[in-house]
C-alpha cells in the first residue's frame, strides 16, 4: 500500500505534477507513512529526470518542472521529518540570492532548480539581498555554500562585503562562495574573493559538488 | 515528396504596381522593336511559323506582344518534377521555397584556401553530403566540374552525371553544351529520374545553338526547364537596376515562347544569375547588394507572369575563404530572395564565384537555410501562444517561466537549433578547444559520410546502362575529335585503374 | 543632420493586423489585471494621481487602457536630438534608419580570440574609429565597459567622457550608483548638446528603484529616453514569441506611460532585446532567429503605436570569432531589423553576446550597415533607369554597356562599394598575399587612427568636464565605493602624462 504511494510520488515528480506531488505528500503525513522513504522516492524521481538531462534526452524546462514538483511536496515532508526528530540527508546546503542593487533572478532560479534536482537543500533568498541578510541566512541554515548572482559587475563592492562579514564571523573557512551572472568572469570571481565561478547552470552544479568535495 | 519551406506572411515588394507595369511595357517593347539574335535554324523556323518577325540573314527575331503574353500564360505557375525516389519529388511553385547547390569548378584546400581539382572521392563525397541533407532538394549540374585523373574537358560533366546518378536519388540539372545534355538525359532515363533542361541566355539578347537545342530536347522528352540569365549589370546589361530587369526579362521570355510553342504547357522556371560588373578588374562582382534589388524586383515581375523564379546570385561570393565576408554575402541575397518570392534558392556549397565549392560549406549553408526557413514559417499567434492567463499568473519578478508546462510544451516548436553553429559561452568554448562552425561542420560531415547510403542504389542493369552510355559518349566525342589521342591515353589509364570498363 | 538611410518601401510585416491586435489586447489585459512592479515611491504616486490602481505595499501598478492609449498618443512619433556638431544631429522616427555601435564588456585578443580588458588607449581608439565610420550615426552605451585601472564604479563615467571627447556624435548615458547626476551636468556643459538617457525593465513586468530614479532625473533634465527590455524567452517571459512580446509590450507601454506622466511629450524610443535560452546550459542564445522574429514583430507593433522602435537584438552573435557564422548572424539581424521598420539598429562592433567588442568588428559591420542602407533605399524606376531606348540601341551581342555614358552615370549610384571586402579575382588575390576582409579591416584601422581627427572639446569644455569627473570621483570615494587600492591604481592612470588619452 505504501509502496504504491512511493511509486506515485516518484511518478508525480517525473511527470512534473506539482499538485499531485503536494497532495500525495499530505497523504503520507495523514497515513503516518515513513517520511524518509517518501523523500527517497522523490529523490529517485528527480534523479531519473537528471539522468535524462545528462543523456541529452531531457532539457532545462524538464528539470525545472521536476524541481518544481519536488518543491511543492518538500516542505510538507520536511516538516514531518523534523517533527519525528529525524534528519534529512542532503548533498549539502546552499543559500542563494541576487546581490543588493540587482533584481535579475532568472539565472539564480535556474541554478537553484538544478541544485535542488541534484539533491542539495537549497534556500533561495530572493533578489536585492544585502550582505547582512546573506550572513544571517548562512548562520540560520548552517550553510555549506553561499551562491551570489549578479548581472553586472558593479555589485562587486556588495559581494566583497558579504565575504568580509563571513570572515569577521569566523565563517569564511566553513562556507564556500560561488558567484555567477551574465557579465561575471573568472577574473571577477578572484577579485571579490570567491571560491568559484561558472557561466552555465549545469556547470554551477558541478562546481557546487567540487566545492564541497562530493 | 520534398516539402521545402512555406512562407507564412505576404510577399516583400519594392516596386509599385505602376512600376511593375512600366517594366512589363518596356520588356514588350524591347522584344517587339529589337528582339533577340537566335543562332539556330530550327528555332528561327519555329518562330517564323508563329508569326514572329524573323530575319534569317541577321538571325534576328522580334516578338509580337500578344504571342509573348499568350505563351507566358500557358506556362504553369506550379509543377512537379519526379525523382528516382518519390520521396525526393519536387513541387516548384509560389509560396514554397526549395534549395539546391551552386557549382564550383573545383574544391578548395581548407588550410591555404587555394583551389584545386577535386578527386573522384571528393566529388562523390560532395554528392553524398548533398543527397543526405534534407534541405537540399535537388542537385545542380556539376557540383564539381569533373575530377582529377586526366578526364578530358568534354567528358568532365558527363562523368559527373554518372556519379550523381549513382550517389543520389534527387533530381538534377543538365548542361546544354555539345550534346552533353543528350547523354545526361539518357542516363537520367536509365536511372529513372527526371532532370531539368538548361537553356542559358547570352547577354545581351543572344541565343547560341546549343542553348536553343536544349529547348528542343526539353520538348522531345517533356522535361522541365530551368533557364539561367547571367548578365552583368554595367557590362552586358544596363548599369541601372530597372534597365537590367527589363533586359533580363527580354532575354528569358523568348526561350519561354519557344518552349511553349514546341510543347504547350511545358514546365519552365527562370534563374536569376544577374551580377554587377566589377569596374576595376572586369570580372563579375559577386556578393553585390544592388543585385538583390534586381532580384527582388525581378521576383515581383515574374510573380505577375506566373512563372517560378530561382535566385542564383546567392550562391557565388567574392570571398576566397570560408569567412565573415562569405557569411554575409551568402545570407543577404538568400533571405531577400526568399521573402520576395523566389521559389528556389541556389545557395549550397559554393565559395568563390563558380570556382570553388566544398561539402563543409554545404553544411554551413544548411544552417542558413534552416534559419531562413524558420523565419519564413513565422509564428503562431493563438490563445495558447499568447499565454495571457499564464502571464497574469506568473506576474512580475520573482515569477518566471522556466518550470512551466507551457515552456516544456512550446520551446522545441519555437526554437530553431542550428546544426553546426558555435553557441557556447566563453569558458565552455575554451574548454572545447575553441571550436568554430567549421570544426563542427567537419564533425558533421564525418558523421554523414559514415552512415549515409543512397536510397535506393542503382540496380545492376541500371548500372550497366550508365556504363554503356558513358562509353557511347566517349566514342562520340572521340569521333568528333574532341578527345585528342594523348588525353585519351591518360583517361583510359584512369578508368582502368578505377576498375571500370572504358 | 545625420542623414542615415531612408527606407523607400513599406516595411515587411510578418504578422497580420489581427495578430497585432491580439498581442495588443493581451498587453492591455496584463497591465490592467496584473500590472507592473515599480520599486519607486515617487513613480507609484505619479501613477496613482493619474488614475492607475496602485498597491503601495506590494508596489504594484495597474494601468487602465485609456491611459495607455492617451500616453502612447502623447509620445512623439518623430523627434530631433542635437549633437555636439550639427552634422551629427539626429531625427529619430519615420522611415529614417540609423546604426549605432553594439557594446562589449571587453576587447578581443585577435590571436587567441579570448576576451581581455582594454587599455585606456584602446578605449579611446575604438571611439575614434566609431566616430570615423560612415554608416555609424551615434553611440550606445560603453562601447567597452571601462578599461584597465579604472574602479568599477567609474567605468561608465569614464566611458561617457571618452565618447564626448573623441566624437561629436550623440551619446547614450546609462545609470548606476547615481552616475547620471554627474552625466547630466557634463552634457549640459556643452551648449545645445543633448544625449539619450537609458532605461530598462527587468522582465517579467518589473522596474528597479535605481532605474526609476534615473528616469526622473533624465526626463527632468529634458533628455530623450532610450528604453528597453531584455526578455529571456522561456525564463523571464513565455517561451513562445507571441507570449514574450505581450510581456515586453506591457513593460514598454508602462515605461512610456510613465515618461509621459513625468513630462507630456517627452521624447522616448524603445528597444527590443529578446534572447531565447539554450535549454541545455541556461545561457542565452545570441544571433538566434527567434530573437530576430521577436524584433520584427516588435518593430511592427511599435510603429503602429507611433513610438520609434530600436533593434538591439541585431548586435550580438553566438560566434566567438569574426568568422562565417558571425557574418551571417549579423547580416540577417541587421537586414531584417531594417526591413521590418526599426528606426535605430544597435549593431556595429559587438561580437559574442555583450561580452566582447572590437574596432575591426565595427569596421566589418560598417560594410554590412552600408549594404543594408543601400538596399532599403531601393532603386529608381523611371525612363532613364528603364533605359528602353538604350537597350534597343545596344541590341544583342556584340553590343554591350561598358562604354556608355549611362553606365558611367549609374553604376556608382546603383551599387555599393564595401570598404573592406575582398573583391579580387583569384589570380590577383594569389599575387597580393591572399588578403581577406579581416586583413583589409586591420589596414583600415591603421588608416583611420593615422588620419581621422575628431573635433575636440574646447579648453573650457574640457576643463569643466574634467572638474565634474573629479567631483564624481570624490563622491564615490566618500561613499566608500572606490577602495584605497583601486584609488591608488586609478590615480596613477589619471596622472599619466598623456591623460586623458593614455
Amino acid at each position: 500500500m505504501s509502496n504504491e504511494i512511493f511509486e506515485n510520488l516518484k511518478k508525480a515528480i517525473i511527470e512534473y505534477d506539482s499538485e499531485r506531488a503536494a497532495s500525495l505528500a499530505k497523504e503520507v503525513i495523514e497515513k503516518k507513512i515513513d517520511p524518509m522513504k517518501a523523500l527517497d522516492a522523490m529523490t529517485e524521481g528527480i534523479r531519473q529526470v537528471g539522468d535524462g538531462f545528462g543523456r541529452g534526452e531531457l532539457w532545462l524546462p524538464d528539470l525545472a518542472g521536476a524541481a518544481d514538483a519536488m518543491s511543492s511536496a518538500m516542505p510538507i515532508i520536511e516538516e514531518e521529518i523534523k517533527r519525528t526528530g529525524a534528519k534529512r540527508v542532503s548533498l549539502g546546503t546552499v543559500i542563494a540570492g541576487t546581490v543588493f542593487g540587482d533584481i535579475h533572478s532568472i539565472g539564480k532560479t535556474m541554478v537553484c532548480t538544478l541544485l535542488t534536482a541534484e539533491g542539495f537543500e537549497v534556500h533561495d533568498l530572493g533578489i536585492n539581498i544585502k550582505a547582512e541578510e546573506f550572513l544571517e541566512a548562512a548562520k540560520k541554515y548552517n550553510t555549506d555554500i553561499l551562491a551570489m548572482s549578479a548581472l553586472m559587475t558593479m555589485t562587486a563592492p556588495e559581494q566583497k562585503k558579504v565575504i568580509e562579514y563571513l570572515k569577521k564571523e569566523g565563517l569564511r573557512d566553513k562556507v564556500k562562495i560561488m558567484v555567477g551572472g551574465g557579465a561575471i568572469t573568472e577574473e571577477f570571481a578572484k577579485d571579490v574573493g570567491a571560491d568559484g565561478y561558472d557561466p552555465t547552470a549545469p556547470g554551477a552544479v558541478k562546481l557546487a559538488r567540487r566545492l564541497i568535495g562530493k | 515528396m520534398l516539402k521545402g519551406f512555406t512562407r507564412n506572411f505576404p510577399l516583400f515588394k519594392i516596386l509599385t504596381e505602376e512600376q511593375v507595369e512600366a517594366v512589363h511595357r518596356g520588356t514588350l517593347d524591347v522584344l517587339q522593336e529589337t528582339g533577340v539574335s537566335v543562332y539556330n535554324e530550327r528555332a528561327l523556323k519555329a518562330f517564323k511559323k508563329a508569326s514572329c518577325d524573323v530575319n534569317f540573314e541577321t538571325k534576328r527575331v522580334k516578338f509580337p506582344p500578344g504571342l509573348v503574353e499568350e505563351c507566358l500564360r500557358k506556362a504553369p505557375s506550379s509543377f512537379r518534377v519526379k525523382a528516382r525516389n518519390p520521396k525526393h519529388d519536387l513541387i516548384i511553385g509560389p509560396g514554397n521555397i526549395l534549395f539546391f547547390n551552386f557549382p564550383g569548378t573545383g574544391t578548395v584546400d581548407l588550410d591555404i584556401w587555394e583551389p584545386r581539382t577535386a578527386t573522384e572521392k571528393e566529388h562523390v563525397d560532395l554528392i553524398r553530403v548533398l543527397d543526405a541533407l534534407p534541405n537540399v532538394h535537388f542537385l545542380n549540374a556539376y557540383p564539381y566540374f569533373g575530377f582529377s585523373g586526366g578526364i578530358p574537358e568534354i567528358m568532365k560533366e558527363i562523368e559527373g552525371v554518372a556519379l550523381r546518378m549513382r550517389n543520389s536519388t534527387k533530381v538534377t540539372v543538365a548542361i546544354a553544351n555539345n550534346d552533353i545534355d543528350m547523354f545526361t538525359i539518357k542516363m537520367a532515363r536509365a536511372a529513372g529520374t527526371e532532370i531539368f533542361a538548361n537553356p542559358n541566355t547570352s547577354s545581351p539578347l543572344t541565343y547560341y545553338t546549343d542553348q536553343v537545342n536544349a529547348c528542343f530536347l526539353a520538348a522531345e522528352y517533356d522535361l522541365p526547364s530551368m533557364i539561367w540569365d547571367g548578365a552583368t549589370s554595367g557590362g552586358t546589361a544596363p548599369a541601372s537596376l530597372a534597365g537590367a530587369v527589363v533586359l533580363t526579362n527580354a532575354e528569358l521570355i523568348p526561350f519561354i515562347v519557344l518552349i511553349q510553342l514546341l510543347n504547350p504547357g511545358a514546365r519552365v522556371s527562370v534563374a536569376n544569375l544577374v551580377l554587377a560588373q566589377n569596374m576595376t578588374n572586369g570580372a563579375p562582382a559577386f556578393g553585390e547588394i544592388g543585385v538583390s534589388l534586381h532580384n527582388v524586383a525581378f521576383n515581383q515581375v515574374w510573380r505577375k507572369y506566373g512563372i517560378p523564379t530561382v535566385c542564383s546570385s546567392c550562391g557565388p561570393t567574392s570571398s576566397k575563404r570560408i569567412d565573415f565576408q562569405l557569411g554575409y554575402q551568402k545570407m543577404m541575397p538568400a533571405i531577400l530572395s526568399a521573402i520576395s518570392g523566389s521559389s528556389v534558392l541556389q545557395l549550397y556549397s559554393s565559395i568563390y564565384g563558380e570556382i570553388t565549392a566544398h561539402p563543409i560549406q554545404a553544411l554551413l549553408d544548411d544552417d542558413i537555410a534552416g534559419m531562413i526557413g524558420s523565419f519564413l514559417e513565422g509564428i503562431e499567434v493563438s490563445d495558447e501562444s499568447l499565454a495571457i492567463d499564464l502571464i497574469n499568473e506568473v506576474g512580475p519578478i520573482p515569477g518566471h517561466y522556466l518550470n512551466k508546462a507551457h515552456t516544456r510544451k512550446w520551446w522545441k516548436k519555437e526554437q530553431f537549433v542550428p546544426q553546426v553553429a558555435d553557441r557556447l559561452t566563453y569558458p565552455e568554448w575554451i574548454r572545447a578547444d575553441k571550436k568554430s562552425c567549421i570544426d563542427y561542420a567537419k564533425e558533421r560531415m564525418g558523421e554523414i559520410l559514415a552512415v549515409h547510403k543512397v536510397d535506393p542504389p542503382l540496380t545492376d542493369s541500371q548500372e550497366e546502362d550508365i556504363e554503356r552510355i558513358l562509353k557511347e559518349a566517349r566514342e562520340c566525342y572521340k569521333k568528333k575529335g574532341l578527345i585528342p589521342d594523348k588525353e585519351w591515353e591518360i583517361y583510359k589509364k584512369t578508368l582502368r585503374e578505377s576498375g571500370r570498363p572504358y | 543632420m545625420a542623414r542615415g538611410f531612408r527606407r523607400k518601401f513599406k516595411p515587411l510585416e510578418i504578422v497580420t493586423e489581427e495578430e497585432v491586435n491580439a498581442i495588443h489586447q493581451g498587453a492591455l489585459e496584463v497591465l490592467w489585471k496584473t500590472g507592473v512592479l515599480v520599486e519607486h515611491e515617487r513613480a507609484l504616486n505619479l501613477f496613482k494621481e493619474n488614475g492607475c490602481k496602485v498597491d503601495f505595499e506590494k508596489r504594484r501598478v495597474r494601468i487602465p487602457p485609456a491611459l495607455v492609449e492617451e500616453c502612447l498618443r502623447k509620445a512623439p512619433s518623430s523627434f530631433c536630438v542635437k549633437a555636439r556638431d550639427p552634422k551629427d544631429d539626429l531625427i529619430i522616427g519615420g522611415d529614417t534608419v540609423y546604426f549605432t555601435n553594439f557594446p562589449g564588456m571587453q576587447t578581443l585578443d585577435l590571436n587567441t580570440w579570448e576576451p581581455r580588458t582594454p587599455t585606456r588607449k584602446e578605449y579611446y581608439d575604438l571611439v575614434t574609429i566609431l566616430d570615423a565610420l560612415p554608416n555609424l550615426h551615434f553611440f550606445t552605451c560603453y562601447p567597452y565597459f571601462g578599461f584597465e585601472d579604472v574602479p568599477e564604479v567609474m567605468k561608465i563615467p569614464e566611458g561617457i567622457v571618452a565618447k564626448m571627447r573623441n566624437s561629436t556624435m550623440v551619446n547614450l548615458c546609462c545609470y548606476s550608483n547615481d552616475c547620471e547626476i554627474f552625466t547630466i551636468k557634463m552634457v549640459k556643459v556643452i551648449e545645445g548638446m543633448e544625449a539619450f538617457g537609458a532605461g530598462h525593465s527587468a522582465p517579467p513586468l518589473s522596474f528597479s528603484s535605481e532605474m526609476m530614479e534615473s528616469l526622473f532625473r533624465y526626463i527632468e533634465a529634458d533628455f530623450p529616453i532610450w528604453a528597453g527590455g531584455g526578455p529571456v524567452m522561456g525564463g523571464t517571459t513565455p517561451v513562445t514569441i507571441a507570449g514574450s512580446i505581450v510581456v515586453t509590450n506591457a513593460e514598454m507601454i508602462a515605461y512610456v506611460v510613465l515618461t509621459q506622466l513625468i513630462k507630456p511629450g517627452a521624447r522616448v524610443m524603445v528597444h527590443d532585446y529578446a534572447l531565447p535560452i539554450n535549454m541545455r546550459t541556461g545561457a542565452p542564445n545570441f544571433g538566434a532567429i527567434e530573437a530576430f522574429v521577436h524584433q520584427a514583430i516588435f518593430n511592427q507593433i511599435w510603429r503602429r503605436y507611433g513610438v520609434p522602435p530600436v533593434a538591439t537584438s541585431a548586435g550580438p552573435v553566438s560566434s566567438k570569432k569574426m568568422d562565417f557564422q558571425c557574418g551571417y548572424e549579423k547580416a540577417f539581424s541587421a537586414l531584417i531589423a531594417a526591413l521590418t521598420g526599426a528606426n535605430v539598429i544597435q549593431f556595429s562592433g559587438g561580437i559574442y553576446g555583450e561580452l566582447t567588442a572590437h574596432p575591426i568588428q565595427a569596421i566589418l559591420d560598417d560594410d554590412i550597415a552600408g549594404m543594408v542602407g543601400r538596399f532599403i533605399e531601393g532603386a529608381e524606376v523611371n525612363d532613364e533607369t528603364l533605359a528602353i531606348d538604350l537597350i534597343e540601341k545596344v541590341g544583342p551581342i556584340p553590343g554591350h554597356y561598358l562604354n556608355k555614358a549611362h553606365t558611367r552615370k549609374w553604376w556608382k549610384k546603383e551599387y555599393f562599394m564595401p570598404k573592406v571586402a575582398d573583391k579580387l579575382t583569384l589570380s590577383e588575390w594569389l599575387k597580393t598575399g591572399k588578403k581577406d576582409c579581416l586583413d583589409y579591416a586591420r589596414e583600415r584601422t591603421q588608416e583611420i587612427l593615422a588620419t581621422h581627427k575628431p573635433k575636440l572639446l574646447t579648453e573650457n569644455q574640457e576643463n569643466a568636464i574634467e572638474n565634474i569627473l573629479k567631483e564624481e570621483r570624490e563622491y564615490y570615494r566618500k561613499k566608500g565605493l572606490i577602495s584605497d587600492t583601486e584609488w591608488a591604481t586609478y590615480k596613477k592612470d589619471l596622472e599619466s602624462p598623456n591623460y586623458p588619452y593614455a
